[in-house]
């Protein structure tokens, strides 16, 4: 500025401008480092609110996706384990069938393999009846915490779940009971029991059915694997996202150190050399060189 | 010409530089008086001879020095450079000073401000999905959508009391305004009066000058010179004060902020409406509205949205006991957004009646991603909404704290300029001090001078063989 007559008031005017503007650059570049945050009020620089706040929204989703596989997979573990169980029972089963056409076995015995198939089945309903969460992971959506009630008929409604484990990906962690043939297999037992003792012949079509009904048990299990196996990569995927979020909301909020730490550096020097020069021309006039 | 009058002639002089150093006194003390104009003397000789006389003696007249008059140093343009610079300065401070304050509301980017609780209640209702009997997860969901309802409650509030706070100042602005212009009026009177009667009203004007300041950081008034070293001063063309007379403006319009949008508040006088784009009142007038009532309105999109999406959501789904779904939200707004929902059996989080599922559930939490809230609302959800609000506000307070560090610099150059012609320089003044001084001594002298010429005219002449 070219003035044509300067006074002291002025000179202290334009000194304490200065002097301000040099602290009140300190001051923002302080609360930067003292809260490590460059954008803490939408006014430091909207644009990267706005997006912090949608990376933030983000990864609270990525947070409940990844809340969402572990209820997937643990319900897709539950029902795996139920399925080879259940394989391995009426494994089981099949061999105390043809144990049991052994021409040497006796009447006593052929009776205690059945009541032994009879136990069994005790044991696959309750494994049909298998829960996670207070909810029969083969029962579909029906009501109830059964899919094979208590007169052993099969009360699934094999109506699918899915679980959101991505943003955009679904995966189904149902699995339906007549897949896995819930609705024919208690019957079968109790038949092959009353076969085994009073219908020899008949034996051999129920292992038959029984070798369909494993079978479809193997399928089963191996759809259940691969559905796994997509949850497991669903998570590694989620968790790498959220990482990148977290990594670009901190790029996006956080101050960069070492440039932050430079430029307040700076500011203090040219703050000092501000204060070193109102304090040298500020302090004399003329009425210190008149007697 | 006598020799006496040689006496008389030294006397004006003494009388001069002691006015001098009066007016330099006054300077000096004023040096830091906020307003204050430096003064100089102007004097002029009097009575000097009008026609040569080198051969009829001594027949002119020296009649010494005469004071004319003690003058105040301040350029108009200078002077109204500067006040419509504050004006300015004021109005965005205010304005920045309102936003700000609202701003601090959306305590955003962070883990405590609404898009946190709009997360946290989308992603209760996923948990619910994923075990939908649980009442558990059911109580967590009303629970995380009264909190929802209670921060949408607590931002319309916060709006709300800042645009009283700001409507609160207006009044107190208007009040100022109209105390400052009857004011005026009295000084614009005292002025004319001293003018008339030639008493000087040096200060009388800086009184005014800082009456006119006032003004326009208040209301964006310009001055414009009248006779008599009156002023009169005018907003847009609606004449405030002229002369004497001083004008009584009102404020009307809403007084609460939920009318702000269909009756805004106006300045007016009598039944005119006065277009104020300069001072606190201005900023004032912009905060209130346009600033917060685009605030409460946006967020009331949002609480809208809300209710909206979830309600659509909810109401396709069905109980576990098999009834359909209910509205979740009600409410009209921000400030009115409540949840129905009660009991977590209330809660539709199957698909179809007669099952357990979580999958309504899901579909309400699948609501937090932008694109499946846009294909249920056909426009923005809750969550983009939001985000609007939060940069909107951020950018305008972001381009309004720029302008005020342009405006500062603005109203810096004319403070500086106007400083340079009116302010008190000290090595000036003590130089002028010298000179005052200087000019006394000799005057002094003059008066010593003439008393020896008349010791020597009295005394030793005619002593002749004494």
């Amino acid at each position: 500025m070219n003035l044509s007559r300067t006074t002291y008031r002025s000179m202290s005017d334009a000194t304490m401008f200065g002097l301000q503007g040099a602290l009140a650059r300190t001051q923002r570049l302080q609360q930067e480092l003292s809260s490590g945050r460059r954008v803490a009020s939408p006014s430091d620089d909207p644009a990267a609110a706005g997006s912090s706040m949608k990376l933030r929204s983000q990864r609270q989703a990525d947070e409940q996706y990844l809340r969402n596989i572990e209820n997937a997979s643990g319900r897709l573990n539950v029902t795996d384990n139920a399925l080879q169980q259940l394989n391995s029972r009426l494994g089981r089963v099949r061999e105390l069938a043809i144990q049991s056409r052994d021409g040497a076995i006796g009447g006593e015995s052929l009776v205690s393999i059945a009541a032994e198939i009879s136990s069994i089945k005790t044991d696959v309903i309750d494994l049909y009846n298998t829960r996670w969460l207070n909810r029969p992971v083969f029962g579909g959506t029906v009501q109830g915490q059964d899919a094979i009630d208590s007169s052993e008929t099969y009360i699934g409604d094999d109506r699918p779940i899915y679980a959101r484990i991505s943003r955009d990906g679904t995966v189904q962690i149902d699995t339906k009971g007549t897949d896995i043939h819930a609705d024919t297999v208690p019957a079968l037992l109790d038949q092959l029991a009353s076969d085994i003792v009073s219908n020899p012949t008949a034996v051999q079509a129920d292992i038959d059915a029984l070798d369909s009904s494993m079978s479809a048990i193997l399928q089963t299990l191996s759809t259940v694997g691969a559905r796994a196996a997509r949850v497991e990569t669903a998570k590694a995927n989620v968790d790498a996202e959220r990482l990148d979020f977290t990594a670009r909301i901190s790029e996006n909020e956080d101050v960069d150190l070492p440039e932050t730490i430079m430029n307040l550096q700076a500011q203090q020097v040219a703050y000092q050399a501000a204060l070193g020069a109102a304090s040298k021309v500020l302090t004399t006039s003329l009425v210190d060189f008149l007697r | 010409m006598t020799s006496f009058s040689s006496l008389n002639t030294a006397v004006l002089g003494l009388n001069a530089a002691q006015r001098g150093m009066d007016v330099t006194g006054q300077n000096v003390v004023n040096a830091n008086t906020p307003g204050y104009s430096r003064q100089r003397v102007s004097l002029s000789a009097s009575g000097t001879s009008t026609s040569a006389t080198f051969f009829t003696g001594s027949s002119a007249f020296f009649g010494g020095v005469t004071v004319d008059a003690v003058t105040r140093i301040r350029d108009a343009f200078l002077e109204g450079s500067r006040v419509a610079a504050n004006a300015r300065m004021s109005a965005l401070t205010t304005q920045t000073s309102a936003l700000a304050s609202a701003e601090q509301l959306v305590a955003e980017p962070g883990e405590t401000g609404l898009q946190q609780v709009l997360d946290d209640f989308f992603n209760a209702w996923q948990d619910l999905g994923n075990d939908p009997t649980d009442s558990g997860a059911g109580a967590a969901v009303i629970e995380r959508g009264q909190a929802v309802a209670d921060q949408l409650r607590f931002l319309a509030d916060g709006v709300d009391a800042r645009w009283t706070t700001g409507h609160d100042d207006l009044v107190n602005v208007v009040a100022q305004v109209n105390q400052a212009a009857t004011d005026l009026a009295e000084v614009n009177e005292a002025v004319r009066r001293g003018a008339a009667s030639g008493r000087p009203v040096n200060e009388l004007l800086d009184q005014r000058d800082q009456l006119v300041d006032t003004l326009a950081k208040l209301i964006g008034a310009t001055a414009s010179a009248g006779d008599d070293g009156q002023v009169s001063v005018s907003v847009n063309g609606i004449t405030l004060v002229s002369g004497t007379q001083a004008q009584q403006f009102t404020l009307s319009g809403a007084t609460a902020s939920g009318t702000a949008t269909t009756d805004p508040p106006t300045i007016t006088w009598g039944t005119i409406t006065i277009s104020v784009d300069s001072g606190e009142a201005a900023g004032l007038l912009a905060a209130l509205r346009t600033d917060l009532p685009d605030m409460a309105d946006q967020l009331d999109g949002v609480a809208v949205a809300m209710r909206d999406a979830v309600n659509a959501v909810h109401t396709a789904g069905f109980t576990l006991g098999g009834a359909a779904g209910g509205d979740f939200f009600s409410g009209s707004g921000a400030s009115d957004l409540t949840v129905l929902v009660t009991d977590p059996d209330e809660l539709a989080v199957a698909d179809a009646s007669g099952v357990v599922n979580g999958t309504n559930a899901q579909a309400i939490g699948d609501l937090s991603d932008d694109s499946r809230a846009l294909a249920v609302l056909g426009s923005s959800g809750p969550s983009q909404l939001w985000r609007e609000l939060t940069t909107d506000v951020g950018v305008r307070l972001q381009s309004l704290q720029r302008a005020s560090t342009v405006q500062q610099a603005v109203v810096q150059t004319a403070q500086l300029a106007q400083q340079a012609d009116s302010g008190v320089n000290l090595d000036e003044e003590m130089t002028s001090m010298l000179l005052w001084q200087r000019a006394y001594q000799a005057s002094a002298r003059v008066i010593t001078t003439v008393d020896e010429m008349l010791d020597t005219l009295i005394n030793r002449t005619g002593t002749v063989g004494r």
